[in-house]
């Protein structure tokens, strides 16, 4: 059974992107988010195996999102998304419990090779 | 142990220490519920009081250790960070800055830090008095010190690649602390963030597990090129030498400073050498020569690379500035500081940060309205002032953005008028203008003067000082949007290439920074705009302005010329030499003006074949 996948990030550029990077290496992605909030309610009804979260976004954060899907799930395995400079944002993330992160701009095999190390 | 030595080592690093603390401090400000803001001023604070204590600076360990002891309570919960408790700590840190500058200048004696002593105890015993508890209660040593030869050692280098090389080394600690105890993390983690980390780090495990299930949890956090572990005897403290964890060394500013100028006049020599060598026609002298000049060309890179400062160092001291303006004034700024990682070379670093004080408190001052005023605008209540640094071409470009009133113009003209620095018969101030009138000597239109700014002081310090270092001021400005202010510096100082330019029988050199392209004057070209040349260059009106005629030249001039176009910003001029002689690095040497010198120069340097030139000033002739 392949693993499923939530992708979270308010550009659909870069759902799109993360979509079909994960689609075409064989996982299954179960939902999207625009937003920080939607993830967590759609992390609530989805359970996927893996959360891809891009850092900065309106409304709720990344971080926060972050934080809120842990209270519901400790094990929830997080990718963070981010771009450049974002070093502080993204030890932050780590601190609220993301289990990994990837920088853009994306290189496929980068990021297949970190949702890797996440789910292994 | 003679101390004196180590006392300008206190000093930066309690500077530093104390930068964070106030950094911190902001963000706690910002969000008093979070938590990670108190641990780092706790070891900041700490660590202040260890160097101090060890320099037998009695007050600084003092007040850091009551400090300590207030922010124990404040980290373990037991205290909350109200904004009382937050103005408090932001005086002990001033104080502490004070009390450190003191005690290394030798003034300790003359130093009275009671008041926050006192204050500080204050808010501290008020909880003790309100929960009795037993004395002994808390751990008197937080920072837990790593027991010789306890555990293993581990070395990490992450690739070259590796982005973001502070946040995987977290992530590689926080992974390792699963497996057992970690001891002795180098750099601190705090230092894994700085923009310097260089992806190797070190520390020491205590756990029940085998080596190979440490590497495996170490490699599987991704990106790390090179794991290496050693069983630590208690005998060896300091294992490796070589191939470590980068070390740094602080170095005196002065031994770099003296050792750019022995390479710049290396870089003279060896252009003479190349020269003299392609003269002589001599193979075995042109192969030393070419060997010569590559081991300098690489020599000065490397000093080049080792002053390169990233502009945080000086930018990090902002947010509190701006903060404790806004406080004063009763505005209410949202401060966003970009591009930190920039580096620019140290000398000029320095030399801007003034010039960044002048304009962020024009900004709070000046820019930004109070609330109730920007309320009524129909603006948010809380204006944002941003700070960033970008590269762009060949320099750094710096910018104090505000979203405030604009600056008047219409006041600017008037009073510009009045002074006699514009025509009587202009009638709006473009941008170039606007800049140009403020960069005047002495040039301000504050009514009255505040203690923050309109001093008369203000943005002609700012262009001179950045005209200094053969940058350039651009200023935009909208009524009702806001103002920016853009410093465009040279990356490096002490050597640039330039441009060797004759005229006349003199030769002069133009850094290449400012150098847009250079072209033949194009006879037919030129035309006449308010009753100056200009030339027209693909569609566009180009200013001109002849070296001849401002330095007063006389003889023939030659029937071709070149023209060198000069780009700051947007603004554009064309500047007719005799002819181009070539291309040169040039190690710039400053000129204290003679009276009556034309304000075009920027300094002086000799040419490789021995000769003194003047550097023309870019700026000054756009």
């Amino acid at each position: 059974m392949s693993h499923t996948v939530l992708v979270c990030d308010d550009a659909i550029f870069m759902r799109t992107m993360i979509s079909d990077i994960l689609s075409e290496a064989g996982y299954e992605v179960v939902g999207e988010a625009e937003t920080g909030a939607q993830a967590v309610e759609l992390y609530r009804q989805l359970k996927p195996d893996l959360v891809t979260m891009d850092i900065v976004m309106p409304d709720v954060g990344g971080i926060d999102a972050v934080r809120e899907i842990v209270k519901i799930d400790p094990d929830a395995r997080v990718l963070m998304c981010s771009a450049m400079g974002q070093q502080a944002l993204v030890v932050e993330a780590i601190q609220a419990g993301a289990k990994d992160f990837v920088v853009k701009p994306f290189q496929p095999s980068r990021v297949l090779e970190a949702v890797q190390r996440v789910l292994g | 142990m003679d101390r004196s030595q180590y006392a300008e080592l206190f000093l930066a690093e309690s500077r530093e220490h104390l930068s964070t603390v106030n950094q911190l401090l902001l963000e706690w400000e910002r969000d008093p519920q979070a938590s990670e803001p108190v641990q780092g001023i706790f070891r900041a604070v700490h660590t202040i009081k260890g160097m101090a204590a060890t320099m037998g600076y009695g007050k600084v360990a003092d007040l850091a250790h009551r400090t300590e002891n207030l922010l124990d309570l404040l980290r373990r919960g037991d205290l909350s960070a109200t904004d009382e408790i937050l103005e408090l700590l932001f005086q002990s840190a001033d104080s502490l800055d004070r009390a450190v500058e003191a005690s290394v200048a030798g003034r300790e004696a003359d130093l009275d830090v009671s008041a926050v002593v006192r204050a500080v105890d204050q808010a501290a015993t008020a909880y003790e008095q309100m929960v009795p508890r037993p004395a002994k209660a808390r751990p008197s040593a937080p920072v837990v010190a790593a027991p010789p030869g306890v555990g293993r050692r581990v070395q990490v280098v992450l690739r070259q690649e590796t982005p973001l090389k502070g946040a995987r080394a977290i992530l590689i600690l926080r992974r390792v602390e699963a497996l057992g105890t970690l001891f002795a993390v180098e750099p601190a983690p705090v230092a894994l963030e700085a923009e310097g980390f260089d992806g190797r780090f070190a520390f020491r495990i205590e756990a029940a597990v085998s080596d190979e299930v440490i590497e495996r949890t170490i490699r599987e956090a991704g990106d790390v090129e090179r794991v290496e572990l050693v069983a630590e005897e208690a005998a060896a403290p300091r294992p490796e030498a070589a191939g470590g964890p980068a070390r740094h060394i602080r170095v005196d500013l002065r031994r770099l400073d003296a050792l750019m100028n022995r390479i710049g006049e290396l870089v003279t020599s060896r252009d003479r050498l190349a020269a003299l060598s392609t003269q002589r026609a001599d193979p075995e002298l042109e192969d030393l020569a070419v060997g010569i000049s590559r081991l300098s060309g690489e020599l000065q890179e490397e000093i080049i690379q080792a002053r390169m400062t990233p502009v945080w160092q000086v930018f990090d001291r902002f947010p509190r500035l701006v903060r404790d303006l806004a406080r004063r004034l009763g505005k209410q700024i949202a401060f966003r500081v970009a591009g930190k990682e920039i580096e620019l070379d140290r000398a000029i670093l320095e030399e801007i940060g003034d010039a960044l004080v002048h304009l962020l408190r024009n900004a709070v001052d000046h820019g930004i309205e109070s609330p109730d005023e920007r309320t009524a605008l129909g603006k948010p209540p809380e204006g944002v002032i941003e700070l960033s640094a970008a590269r762009e071409r060949a320099t750094v470009a710096i910018r104090v953005q505000d979203d405030g009133r604009g600056i008047d113009r219409e006041k600017v003209l008037a009073k510009a008028k009045a002074r006699g620095l514009v025509e009587p018969s202009t009638e709006t101030l473009t941008d170039d203008l606007l800049v140009r009138v403020l960069a005047r000597s002495g040039f301000t239109t504050a009514a009255r003067v505040s203690d923050v700014s309109g001093r008369g002081v203000g943005v002609d310090v700012v262009a001179d000082r950045v005209r200094a270092l053969g940058g350039a001021v651009e200023v935009q400005s909208r009524p009702g949007e806001g103002t920016t202010f853009t410093l465009r510096l040279p990356t490096t100082l002490a050597i640039v290439r330039a441009l060797i330019t004759r005229v006349g029988e003199e030769r002069y050199a133009l850094p290449i920074t400012h150098v847009a392209e250079t072209l033949d004057l194009d006879a037919a070209a030129v035309t006449q705009v308010d009753g100056r040349d200009a030339m027209t260059l693909r569609e566009a009106v180009v200013p001109l302005v002849h070296l001849r005629q401002l330095l007063e030249v006389s003889g023939e001039e030659p029937a071709r010329r070149p023209v060198i176009v000069l780009q700051i910003g947007e603004r554009r001029t064309g500047l007719v030499v005799d002819r181009l002689v070539g291309q040169q690095e040039i190690v710039v040497k400053t000129i204290t003006p003679l009276t009556g010198m034309l304000p075009i120069f920027s300094g002086a340097t000799i040419l490789s074949e021995g000769l003194p030139v003047l550097i023309l000033d870019a700026g000054a002739l756009v």
